[in-house]
């Protein structure tokens, strides 16, 4: 039989208007103890356990997958609290999917509770490092200090002294990048309610010629959505011309801040 | 409520989405789901494609270049 599993994009509390939502015509919304499932029925030959690791080496097929899934969720959103689910979450049937939502029910309604007037914000923070090199003499008393006195000395002890130099540079870079990042992680996290750090990306995957050394998703109440983005503009202005980069994007589906206990 | 940032903008890349939307939200395990627990596999495939788009530019580069002279 086709079209016999389920792919479950969130759950949400409230019954989900069709009308909002684009591009929806496999979507279902299925009810469930007061909980509203927001599903598609999809294809064993695409979405089996087997089949579904197939697809997730196929980078065109995660692109649009991906994409879809987290578009889907983010229209229902606009309407509702959502509680969004991994990609790629599929039940073998309405009973089991009825079954996942009895047996988690007290969880899945802490969860609703604690989200609800919040939103998910992501904050990546780069450094580059060749910016800050050329600024790192104005910033670090101990390299202008060792500079002065390369300066001042023969050319024998300038020698060693150079080579001091950089590892002293290197040291301080990683000083300067230390404590502007954590400046930058205390002033998001005391307007926050949580906030959960991720691994940084590595420069093959997000394009960009500058480091990325903070990667933080902050949970915010939706009354302090427009502080958070005028902090962030004020650390930019700040150390900006020490080649610091924020880019913030949000509010996305609350995917870092959902905790669902076992039973 | 600021607007959904689905919305805000098309250009969101893939790295940008698959940093969310794999192992975070609800992540089940157990009989009731399918759900592929080993999902950094994404990651490496986007690695390899990576490479192979560069290798592939090269090669290309390679065979552009003499018509070009």
């Amino acid at each position: 039989m086709d079209n016999e599993l389920i792919y479950v994009y969130c759950l949400s509390d409230t019954p989900l208007r069709l009308d909002d939502i684009s591009k929806q015509e496999s979507l279902k919304c299925l009810v469930f103890q007061g909980f509203y499932a927001v599903v598609k029925y999809v294809s064993p030959s695409e979405f089996s356990e087997e089949n579904l690791k197939k697809n997730l080496n196929d980078l065109l097929w995660v692109d649009i997958n991906a994409r879809e899934h987290i578009r889907m969720i983010g229209e229902v959103m606009q309407n509702s609290t959502v509680i969004p689910f991994k990609f790629g979450t599929l039940f073998n049937s309405e009973e089991s999917l009825a079954k996942f939502i009895q047996d988690y029910s007290g969880s899945l309604t802490e969860n609703l509770n604690y989200i609800k007037g919040k939103e998910e914000w992501s904050v990546k923070i780069y450094c580059n490092r060749s910016t800050l090199i050329l600024q790192i003499g104005d910033i670090s008393e101990n390299v202008d200090t060792l500079q002065k006195e390369i300066l001042e000395s023969t050319p024998g002890k300038a020698f060693f002294l150079k080579r001091k130099k950089i590892e002293l540079v290197d040291k301080e870079i990683q000083n300067v990048m230390q404590i502007c990042g954590q400046t930058c992680y205390d002033e998001l996290a005391a307007l926050s309610e949580q906030t959960k750090i991720n691994n940084t990306l590595s420069k093959e995957l997000t394009e960009r010629t500058d480091d990325m050394i903070l990667n933080v998703s902050c949970f915010v109440n939706q009354g302090r959505v427009n502080e958070l983005l005028s902090v962030v503009d004020e650390l930019l202005k700040k150390y900006k011309n020490v080649g610091f980069d924020m880019a913030v994007t949000g509010p996305w589906p609350p995917f870092s801040f959902i905790l669902i206990k076992e039973k | 409520m600021q607007e959904n940032v689905i919305n805000q903008s098309k250009n969101i890349t893939i790295v940008e989405i698959l940093d969310r939307v794999l192992n975070k939200g609800v992540v089940i395990t157990g009989d009731v789901v399918i759900s592929v627990a080993d999902i950094d596999l994404v990651y490496v495939g986007l690695k390899l494609l990576l490479t192979s788009v560069e290798t592939m530019r090269e090669k290309r580069l390679a065979i552009v270049k003499p018509d070009q002279v």
